[in-house]
């Protein structure tokens, strides 16, 4: 057999690579756990040499936006001390024992959003070790955007609100009628199963219901902005997220008290 | 190889710090094609910047793109394409317009490649892709300086 010259062997070496590249496509695409396996480890060793450029990246974003945020939070702080005093005044009413807080938030930061999974799921750095749990609600702004689905020790991966596989129980705040969160992998929300007889307005609020320990009840959502067809006996209802689901710079994780577990 | 490497990390270091504002260009590509095509008296085997293109896609498939072979699959294809087209081509024809022809081919497929898979909404990912191609720009000029006078003193 002769010897290949210089072409064939780039032939060569150019096909068996696109294929193998193709075959790991499909592979990893099938089989979800080798891919984050790989993933993890990739962006495990990648954590060191980035976190300097991270951490700039942060600091720019933060100096830049610092007059803003400050100003909405101020206004989302006075409002949420306005509530709570009002709470604190109506359990000395009904003369209800506060319990100790057994929740706090965990702050966090998105370092990973990738454009093929836009809907689907981000990454943050916060994990185990800073106390965020398996299936923790994710909040931005005080809104619902996901729960945590992975975690490692320094980062978790959140399932996105809009992701199609996300389904939640949620409440409408005004009628306290019970139905499922679901997106649809587009960027849209629907609230399923609420019966058709129903009457729910344009505007009314959705937030979550009691699910577990890692989920608060009462956690807003979004809006009913509209309706579609009658599909399998219900209305599904169209709901805008509360949440910015486009700009998800800065989150917040629920973390219950040590030792919850799912009821 | 070691320079490869160092231009891997430099781009992702630079989508790092860019990240959700724009996607970084393909530069390790752009580089390993430079290396490849740039004149050293005789032809070298190809395929070990086929391969060196490979591994740095499949790396930054697993780090940023969820689509793991991908970029790898890309990456190769357009470097072993610029590899043939410039071993088919006469002496005279080895040129540093065709060569910034090759890479801004390279950075414009590859570009596509990616878009085509992208979920985010559509204006969206057509501001990010005009972007991203926008961003190149700057960096095939340069590369193309290089390669320039790289052949100019190799002359």
């Amino acid at each position: 057999m002769p010897m290949m010259n210089g072409e064939q062997r780039t032939w060569l070496h150019g096909c068996i690579s696109v294929l193998l590249g193709l075959c790991l496509l499909w592979t990893m695409t099938a089989s979800q756990p080798i891919k984050y396996a790989a993933l993890d480890v990739v962006n495990t060793v990648l954590y060191y040499p980035e976190k300097p450029f991270m951490e700039l990246r942060m600091l720019l974003k933060f100096s830049s936006n610092w007059v803003l945020e400050r100003a909405s939070l101020n206004e989302r702080v006075s409002q949420l001390e306005l509530e709570n005093r009002l709470l604190s005044e109506a359990l000395q009413k009904a003369s209800v024992k506060v319990p100790p807080q057994k929740a706090f938030y965990v702050p966090a930061l998105v370092t990973l959003r990738y454009p093929e999974e836009w809907w689907q799921e981000l990454r943050i750095n916060k994990g185990l070790k800073d106390g965020v749990r398996e299936g923790a609600a994710v909040t931005s702004e005080g809104s619902l955007i996901g729960r945590v689905v992975r975690l490692g020790d320094h980062y978790a991966w959140v399932e996105l609100i809009t992701s199609s596989s996300f389904l939640l129980a949620a409440a409408v705040d005004e009628t306290r009628d019970l139905g499922v969160i679901n997106g649809d992998g587009m960027g849209n929300l629907r609230l399923l199963y609420i019966p058709p007889e129903k009457v729910l307005k344009h505007g009314m609020n959705i937030s979550t219901s009691l699910i577990n320990d890692h989920i608060p009840p009462g956690l807003k959502i979004g809006t009913i902005i509209g309706e579609d067809e009658l599909k399998d006996g219900y209305i599904p209802r169209r709901v805008r997220s509360n949440a910015h689901m486009t700009q998800l710079y800065n989150v917040e994780v629920f973390s219950a008290a040590a030792g919850g577990e799912n009821r | 190889m070691i320079a490869l490497v160092v231009v891997w990390l430099l781009q992702d270091f630079f989508q790092v710090f860019t990240m959700g504002i724009l996607i970084a260009p393909n530069v390790f590509l752009m580089s390993v094609i430079f290396m490849a095509l740039k004149p050293r008296g005789e032809f070298e085997n190809f395929g070990v910047f086929i391969w060196a293109a490979f591994l740095g896609g499949l790396v930054w498939d697993l780090r940023w793109t969820n689509l793991p072979g991908l970029t790898a699959a890309v990456n190769s294809a357009m470097t072993a394409a610029a590899c043939i087209i410039w071993r088919k081509m006469p002496v005279q024809g080895r040129s540093v317009a065709l060569f910034t022809i090759m890479t801004s081919v390279s950075m414009v497929v590859s570009g596509l490649v990616h878009f085509l898979f992208w979920t985010m909404p559509s204006q969206a990912a057509l501001r990010q892709l005009a972007v991203q191609q926008l961003t190149g720009v700057p960096v095939i000029a340069v590369i193309s300086l290089i390669f320039w006078r790289v052949s100019d003193r190799h002359v």
